[in-house]
């Protein structure tokens, strides 16, 4: 028996709950290894000495107040029939913490509705249309990138950046239009003459 | 049928008589294991009445295929008493405690049944102080097996553990609290 083993057999054994085999492989362990004989006497020793405790009352008043302070709605029996049945499946969303989330559930869908120009009017079934939804909000998100486009377009900042780049490019095209600097003439420099023309004149082949 | 389920039962048709009887049948462990957990009689009736509190609002929400009241009532304790400790309301044992306890000296037999008294009374002290000086598992399974006497399988329930880790943490409290009693000269 290993040491692991004996110390989940020790609380049995210290019960006197173990079989005749287990318990003659822990005492055999027991005088064997002195480290799990010094652990078993010590487990005895808190046993024996919880054993002699005195049991803790609670105060009188502590019940008192449980019994009386503690409040004693009238126990919920189960109530039957289609009432029972509906409070029974509403119960879990009729709570607090529900009802926050779908106030703002409600109050994030008006917003919605106002930024996408839903008219505030009653309304119909065909506003509820996919199709007639989507066109509205794609009009919407149209005209809103245009505003965005121009709003920034009008910031002064953009607009000097925007005239400095424009300079600079008409800079560059500028530069670019000038006529090429002249090329100086090469015959006017030095004519070099081709050797055989030196040695027969000119026009005459040499055989 | 546990007799704890009729109980319920009547609690839940509107029986205020059933609950007067629930609340005197398991007070006094539900007091016993916070005041064990926690050394401090305030405390530990703050969490037994959060603990009837809870229960007076959630019976209903108690299956017996779940197992037995005991086990959920005492769990619901032990939950609370954990929460309890994390939040660190509990003062934590900073001084040495060597110098507080006392030193109880081993009478041969007890002459009179006060000594018996004394000394257990003594004994229920010197405990205490020493359960304090162990980690909360710890303290739980002595608790919980030692002084509340709960079987194995239901405090491996209660904690939500293997029986095997409830006796390992059994045996290593009960050897921790051996060792404080052989250094306060306690002798048993």
């Amino acid at each position: 028996m290993k040491c692991a083993d004996l110390e989940i057999l020790l609380c049995d054994y210290v019960d006197g709950t173990l079989d005749g085999e287990q318990n003659a492989a822990v005492e055999q362990h027991l005088a064997a290894c002195a480290t799990c004989a010094q652990l078993a006497r010590d487990v005895s020793t808190a046993v024996v000495f919880t054993a002699e405790v005195e049991p803790v009352t609670p105060p009188d008043e502590l019940i008192t107040h449980l019994l009386f302070q503690v409040p004693k709605a009238k126990a919920h029996g189960v109530r039957g029939g289609w009432r029972g049945m509906l409070s029974r499946w509403m119960e879990p969303v009729l709570q607090p913490r529900f009802a926050m989330g779908m106030a703002m559930t409600i109050l994030s869908f008006s917003l919605l509705a106002r930024f996408a120009g839903i008219p505030e009017r009653q309304l119909t079934p065909a506003d509820l249309h996919p199709a007639r939804v989507w066109a509205t909000v794609d009009d919407r998100a149209h005209a809103t990138w245009d505003r965005l486009v121009k709003y920034y377009n009008s910031l002064k900042v953009v607009y000097e950046i925007q005239s400095r780049l424009s300079e600079w490019n008409e800079e560059d095209v500028a530069v670019a239009e000038e006529p090429p600097a002249p090329v100086p003439d090469q015959n006017e420099i030095s004519p070099i003459k081709p050797a055989n023309q030196g040695l027969a004149g000119e026009g005459s082949v040499v055989r | 049928m546990d007799p704890d389920i009729r109980l319920i039962e009547r609690c839940l048709s509107g029986d205020e008589a059933a609950w007067e009887d629930l609340v005197r049948t398991h007070t006094r462990r539900v007091y016993s294991i916070c005041y064990r957990f926690t050394n401090n009689q305030t405390e530990a009736q703050d969490i037994t009445q959060e603990v009837f509190l809870r229960i007076f609002k959630s019976l209903k929400s108690f299956r017996a295929s779940e197992g037995a009241f005991n086990t959920w009532l005492t769990r619901l304790t032990r939950n609370l008493l954990i929460d309890h400790y994390r939040r660190g309301k509990m003062d934590r044992a900073t001084d040495s405690i060597e110098t507080q306890l006392p030193v109880m000296q081993e009478k041969a037999s007890p002459t009179t049944r006060t000594d018996a008294m004394v000394a257990s009374r003594e004994a229920s002290e010197i405990l205490q102080a020493a359960l304090q000086r162990l980690s909360p598992d710890l303290r739980e399974a002595v608790i919980l097996r030692d002084l509340e006497e709960m079987e194995y399988r239901e405090i491996a329930a209660v904690m939500k553990v293997p029986e095997g880790t409830v006796k390992s943490r059994l045996n290593r409290g009960r050897a921790e609290l051996a060792r404080v009693l052989r250094r306060q000269k306690v002798v048993v």
